[in-house]
């Protein structure tokens, strides 16, 4: 376990190292987060919806913070698997998939909070209607936190078993780039998914995607009552669980047919 | 039963090419490894050299239970590598010579750190190692350096320390003194002799430096194509085909060479000269007589070829 540990806090030191990167990405998700936001507002003036402004605006403003959640892959994992460096990796005594999964546990937690930090306190600043708003309650908040930990759980999974279909292809660009777009719709962060028509709603809910920023949004905002939180919760972790195991499978099965580049 | 026996080891990879144009695939393969046969005792040093694609780096994954084989088997003291990953990995340590370990961004004690958490190496036991690479390998001054900002002769001492932290009993090197200077490469030399000789360590070397083969291995295996082509002592590889002398000599006046027999190639840098003949066809005593003849000599040495062109003669003999 400790490997695992220590192979967490030698990914989130390395993206410490980044920071410099973090501002160009803050600015620039505030400025999306701003149209994006000044672009409900309008159309709710002409248009009312029966869902609240402000539920749009913070829903928005949180898929904006952890956008790096989402969207973040390891370059230097992706190199390692393209050039053969990867050889190292399994010449030690680990679990390949552990291994990669704490890689990127770190690079996600770590990005996204270094970047949901500034962004979240310039939201909160906002009017109301275009910033982001206060927690329902304190429990709402408590359990979001708890759904959040969980999505992340969740996308490193996801993660780990798009990795897995890298080291098949080896050009992993055009694969990665479908799939990403595929998970940006999915979990939200192009259009909010409580925006959807209803009946869409009750299945994209359900899928892995809506599990990462979705569900802990959801009880943030109080879309979802305290009382459904717990069946939330258990969708999530269902998923986890379910896509740890298909990551996991994957990984055994392309290693033992896996051929390292380069001699 | 020895501490690597290897039996009819194959490996054949299989390329699918694309072909420009279509989209049909044609797959060829190449078989990297064949049929290959060799033990090898605790404590030797085995140097493993052979052409660019002979298969070697092939053989070092496969029994470093990277690659499954094709046929064959293969037991490192007593594990077999690639069924037995984990519980073999903590036995064997690698250099592969143009990759890296060890973490690009952060200092190299770091990375070290991890290595001694991945190998679940006891703290006490991990600063005693530590202590001792760090004089060994000359490490001081690199442990708090980012791995970027070293030279590659630093780097590779850094990569060699991170392989040998958990005490390998084994240790596979691939190409590890690729684009190294001399003075990095005597150094690592000196250090795996002292490795070898403290600690009883298996060295299991690829290279093309023939230079670090007679520094360092007794024993040698020569492959080409996958197969084995030679497996025995170094001596006795160049002997056979160590059939000439290099002569290379000044005359006190700096006078040219006089006429010389058949079977000599004469070639001239400044005023030294440099004649390349075949003590078989040309008996030494009747070269050095007629070069003798010619004047007062000033200096004289008697050569033989330099190590790389005997393995290039034997690599063009074996139709490499
Ligand atoms: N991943 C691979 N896919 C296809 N062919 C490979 C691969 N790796 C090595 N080969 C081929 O196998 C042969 C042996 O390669 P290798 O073991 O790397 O040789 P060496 O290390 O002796 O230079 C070469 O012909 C090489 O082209
Ligand atoms: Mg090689």
């Amino acid at each position: 376990m400790k490997a695992y540990l220590s192979t967490f806090v030698m990914r989130w030191k390395m993206e410490l190292q980044y920071r410099g990167a973090v501002i160009g990405g803050v600015v620039c998700q505030i400025f999306f987060g701003l149209i994006l936001v000044s672009l409900y507002g309008a159309l709710y003036r002409s248009k009312p919806q029966n869902l609240p402004l402000e539920a749009v605006a913070s829903y928005v403003w949180l898929q904006q913070a952890f956008f790096r959640m989402l969207l973040s892959t390891d370059g230097e994992l992706l190199d390692k698997i393209r050039t053969g460096g990867i050889a190292y990796e399994l010449c030690r005594p680990i679990h390949l998939y552990g291994f990669y999964y704490a890689r990127m546990l770190a690079q996600k937690l770590l990005g996204s909070l270094l970047r949901a930090a500034p962004m979240l306190a310039v939201a909160l600043l906002l009017p109301r209607g275009m910033g982001l708003m206060a927690p329902v309650s304190l429990a709402a908040l408590t359990v979001s936190v708890l759904g959040l930990l969980l999505g992340l759980l969740c996308v490193c999974a996801l993660e780990n078993i798009t990795m897995a279909l890298t080291m098949r292809t080896l050009d992993h660009r055009g694969v990665m780039a479908m799939l990403n777009l595929l998970m940006m719709f999915l979990a939200g962060n192009i259009l909010p998914l409580t925006l959807f028509p209803d009946s869409w709603q009750r299945v994209i809910t359900l899928l892995p995607y809506a599990q990462l920023l979705d569900t802990p949004i959801r009880i943030y905002t109080g879309q979802y009552a305290l009382a459904q939180a717990p069946q939330a919760l258990l969708i999530q972790l269902v998923w986890i669980i379910l896509l740890v195991a298909l990551g996991e499978w994957l990984w055994a099965r392309h290693q033992k047919r896996l051929i390292i580049q380069g001699g | 039963m020895a501490f690597i026996e290897v039996e009819n080891l194959s490996k054949t990879y299989t390329l699918r090419k694309k072909r420009a144009g279509h989209f049909t695939r044609e797959k060829s393969q190449v078989k990297a490894l064949d049929a290959m046969c060799f033990q090898v005792e605790k404590g030797e040093i085995l140097g493993y050299i052979g052409p660019n694609g002979a298969g070697k780096s092939t053989t070092v994954k496969l029994l470093c239970g990277i690659l499954t084989p094709e046929s064959g088997s293969a037991r490192v003291n007593g594990l077999i590598p690639w069924k037995d990953r984990k519980i073999h990995a903590r036995q064997i340590g690698v250099v592969f010579g143009q990759r890296s370990q060890l973490w690009w961004d952060v200092p190299v004690i770091d990375s070290y750190q991890l290595l001694r958490d991945i190998y679940r190496v006891p703290e006490a036991q991990f600063t005693a190692r530590l202590q001792e690479l760090t004089g060994a390998l000359g490490l001081a001054e690199l442990l708090n350096t980012p791995l970027r900002l070293l030279s590659l002769g630093q780097r590779m001492r850094a990569e060699l320390g991170g392989s040998l932290l958990h005490s390998p009993k084994l240790l596979f090197l691939d190409e590890p003194t690729i684009g190294l200077d001399a003075v990095s490469k005597l150094q690592l030399r000196d250090f795996l002799l002292h490795e070898n000789q403290a600690h009883g360590t298996t060295i299991m070397l690829t290279t093309h430096d023939m230079e670090d083969i007679s520094a360092l291995c007794r024993r040698v295996l020569v492959l080409g194509h996958g197969k084995k082509l030679f497996d025995g002592a170094l001596p006795d590889l160049l002997a056979k085909y160590d059939t000439q002398r290099v002569i290379t000599l000044r005359y006190a006046d700096g006078r040219g060479l006089p006429e010389l027999p058949d079977h000599c190639l004469v070639s001239q840098d400044g005023q030294d000269h440099r004649i390349v003949y075949s003590p078989d066809h040309l008996p030494t005593a009747q070269l050095m007589a007629a070069l003798q003849t010619a004047g007062p000599i000033q200096e004289l040495t008697v050569q033989s070829q330099s190590i790389d062109h005997l393995i290039a003669a034997m690599y063009r003999e074996m139709d490499l």
